[in-house]
């Protein structure tokens, strides 16, 4: 990279052809792009709490299903109200849930927040198919908008705002610093003064709010919601393999692994009209990546980390002693 | 009072086959350190394999439990170093990096059935346990009965296994500390290896049960998958009795939600007292949660 001046030159640019992209794609690929902007922006925000504080969790769906579910029961026949306030009310539903579940929660480390997270999600997923408000596991519609650049629009902005927040909070402030003090050691954190509660509750909320802002303008998107379309299990696991795939704890990882995995889901989905050969092929790239390539895809760009996945292989081969080369442990 | 316990008498006997499933599961994580994600999965595997042996052989499915020990015990060993691998490898986080990878591994399994078996819903039928034996008032259909035997069988063994033979006590003294035992001669890979092999044995043995006194379907692990953890986490890690109590804790409490309650809060309540169990008590329950 350059120096700062022809990076925002090249981040204008680059935005400056993310926003022409509507007059140049067809509807089939515009939609594909909508789609690839609000998983980059999903797994952005996944990455705040999974990659930054280094806390896994499996629940995301849940802030995703009550930003759609916002949409979905604000905008329906029953209230008929404007998109912005349905998604405002979305955002800051799941932040208030984030932050009430994120303090217990995150006394827990490792796997069992995991758990917890992952049970927690499931439970709004049983009460969504449960209560009335959300139309049980039949679902709800949603007034339809046939514009579909108008939701690329707001794919875009959502996505820029997320990845400008996430850079500006956890690249260029004390926020960032703190965060990461937390994930590398809270024992460390915490006797530095930083209160490392506080830290992870923010970094949480920060990272639930965000998909909720996703959750609305995708339920206004496609206008019809259920409980397993936007509460399901997939869509927090699609956030973690994005984001391992990518580059756990790096600014651009979740960019990288948006754009890969849900390509790969669309040619699927095109190619053989099947989408449980993809689950398959979640698992196994996880599964390859964790062996391979732990560091990412962002690893694997010359000269800022280490090329695990030639290591690995090399190593499998003979040539190289376990240990040689290793001069850096930690990413 | 007679449903109340007829719901409980059933509540139990399916109780003992989810200790059969979280026994194995709660050795692993003991000794592997390893939160496996995939154990609902190799339930679900269980049955298929259950399933499509019996249609193959005519074989009743009692008489291929032996043979899906076998099978995946086979499968485990094979798939142990590659967790073992990953837990100690030099990542930067080995045990979230081995959370994903059995989540990985999880996501595989289920997938690949969906794609090459598809979604349908596959029903094991046995000649065992036709006869439905009654207790006073309350009816015990004969194949729980049985199965609940079995799974007492097979626990009972598996604890002669690992408190009265020298692997078992080494397999202890791993899950106790491994490094120490390591430092004492102890082959920590190969026993790490030959209680996932085990774990996988059991779990899909119990899996064939579960086909035939339910069904089995490519998406049925999800649920198991939840049972395991839910009985580790309320028993404690460790504690062998405590799996004994939460598994029969776990078929009271769903035999009795979905009685009296309703069968599609079920899940609800199950998930929801595994959020709470883990939130109030992280440490009283899961003696080493902050370990992870």
């Amino acid at each position: 990279m350059g120096a700062a001046v022809p990076r925002i030159a090249l981040v204008l640019l680059g935005l400056a052809v993310l926003a022409s992209l509507p007059f140049v794609l067809d509807p089939y690929w515009l939609r594909i792009a909508t789609g690839i902007l609000m998983w980059a922006g999903l797994a952005c925000a996944w990455n705040i709490i999974g990659g930054y504080a280094g806390y896994i969790s499996f629940g995301h769906s849940a802030f995703f299903g009550i930003g759609a579910y916002a949409a979905g029961i604000l905008m329906g026949n029953r209230y008929g109200l404007p998109f912005g306030v349905a998604l405002l009310v979305g955002v800051v539903a799941a932040s208030v849930v984030a932050a009430l579940i994120g303090w217990p929660t995150l006394r827990l480390r490792g796997a069992y927040f995991a758990i917890a997270t992952w049970a927690f999600a499931e439970m709004l997923l049983q009460l969504a198919n449960i209560l009335e408000i959300t139309g049980g596991t039949a679902g709800l519609t949603l007034p339809p908008l046939l514009d579909e650049r108008f939701f690329f629009y707001a794919m875009l902005v959502a996505a820029v705002v997320t990845y400008g927040a996430s850079y500006f909070l956890l690249e260029r402030s004390r926020f960032g610093y703190r965060l990461k003090a937390v994930r590398d050691s809270e024992v460390a954190a915490e006797s530095l003064g930083i209160n490392t509660t506080l830290v992870k509750i923010q970094a949480f909320v920060l990272s639930a709010a965000i998909p909720a802002a996703f959750g609305s303008i995708y339920a206004y998107w496609i206008t019809f919601i259920n409980p397993t379309s936007v509460l399901g299990a997939y869509i927090a696991d699609q956030m973690v393999v994005m984001v391992l795939l990518g580059g756990l704890g790096h600014f651009w990882g979740p960019a990288i692994g948006a754009v890969s995995m849900y390509l790969v889901n669309r040619i699927i989905w095109t190619e053989w009209a099947n989408t449980t050969a993809y689950i398959a092929i979640l698992g196994a790239v996880i599964a390859a990546v964790v062996l391979f390539l732990p560091d990412g895809l962002v690893s694997l760009w010359p000269g800022t980390r280490r090329l695990r996945l030639v290591r690995a292989l090399a190593r499998q081969m003979g040539r190289l002693s376990p240990r040689t080369g290793t001069a850096e442990e930690k990413p | 009072m007679t449903l109340l316990l007829q719901t409980i008498a059933n509540g139990v006997l399916i109780g003992g086959l989810y200790v059969g499933i979280a026994i194995g599961f709660a050795l692993a994580f003991g000794v592997l350190d390893v939160v496996d994600f995939a154990v609902g999965e190799w339930v679900m595997l269980g049955g298929f394999l259950g399933f499509y042996l019996w249609q193959w052989l005519g074989v009743d499915p009692f008489f291929l439990l032996p043979v899906a020990f076998l099978v995946f015990g086979v499968a485990g060993y094979l798939l142990a170093p590659l967790i073992y691998r990953v837990r100690s490898g030099s990542y930067a986080r080995p045990a979230l990096m081995a959370l994903a990878f059995t989540f990985g591994i999880s996501l595989i399994m289920r997938g690949s059935t969906l794609t090459l078996l598809g979604f349908n819903t596959r029903t094991v039928t046995t000649q065992v346990g036709q006869q439905t034996f009654m207790l006073g008032q309350i009816a015990l259909p004969g194949l729980r009965v049985v199965a609940f035997a079995f799974a007492l069988l097979v626990i009972a063994a598996f604890l002669i296994f690992l408190y009265r033979t020298r692997l078992g006590l080494a397999i202890r003294a791993v899950a106790q500390n491994r490094q120490t035992a390591g430092l004492m001669g102890i082959d920590v890979k190969r026993v790490s290896a030959i209680v996932y092999a085990l774990y996988a044995a059991l779990t899909g043995m119990v899996g064939v049960l579960m086909a035939a006194i339910y069904s089995v379907n490519a998406e049925v692990g999800i649920r198991y998958t939840l049972f395991a953890f839910f009985v580790v986490v309320l028993a404690g890690l460790g504690s062998i009795s405590g799996v004994l109590a939460a598994g029969l804790f776990l078929g009271i409490l769903e035999a009795l939600s979905a009685v009296y309650v309703g069968g599609s809060y079920t899940y609800l309540i199950v998930f929801g007292v595994l959020y709470l169990a883990l939130v109030v008590s992280p440490h009283g329950l899961l003696r080493r949660g902050a370990r992870v």
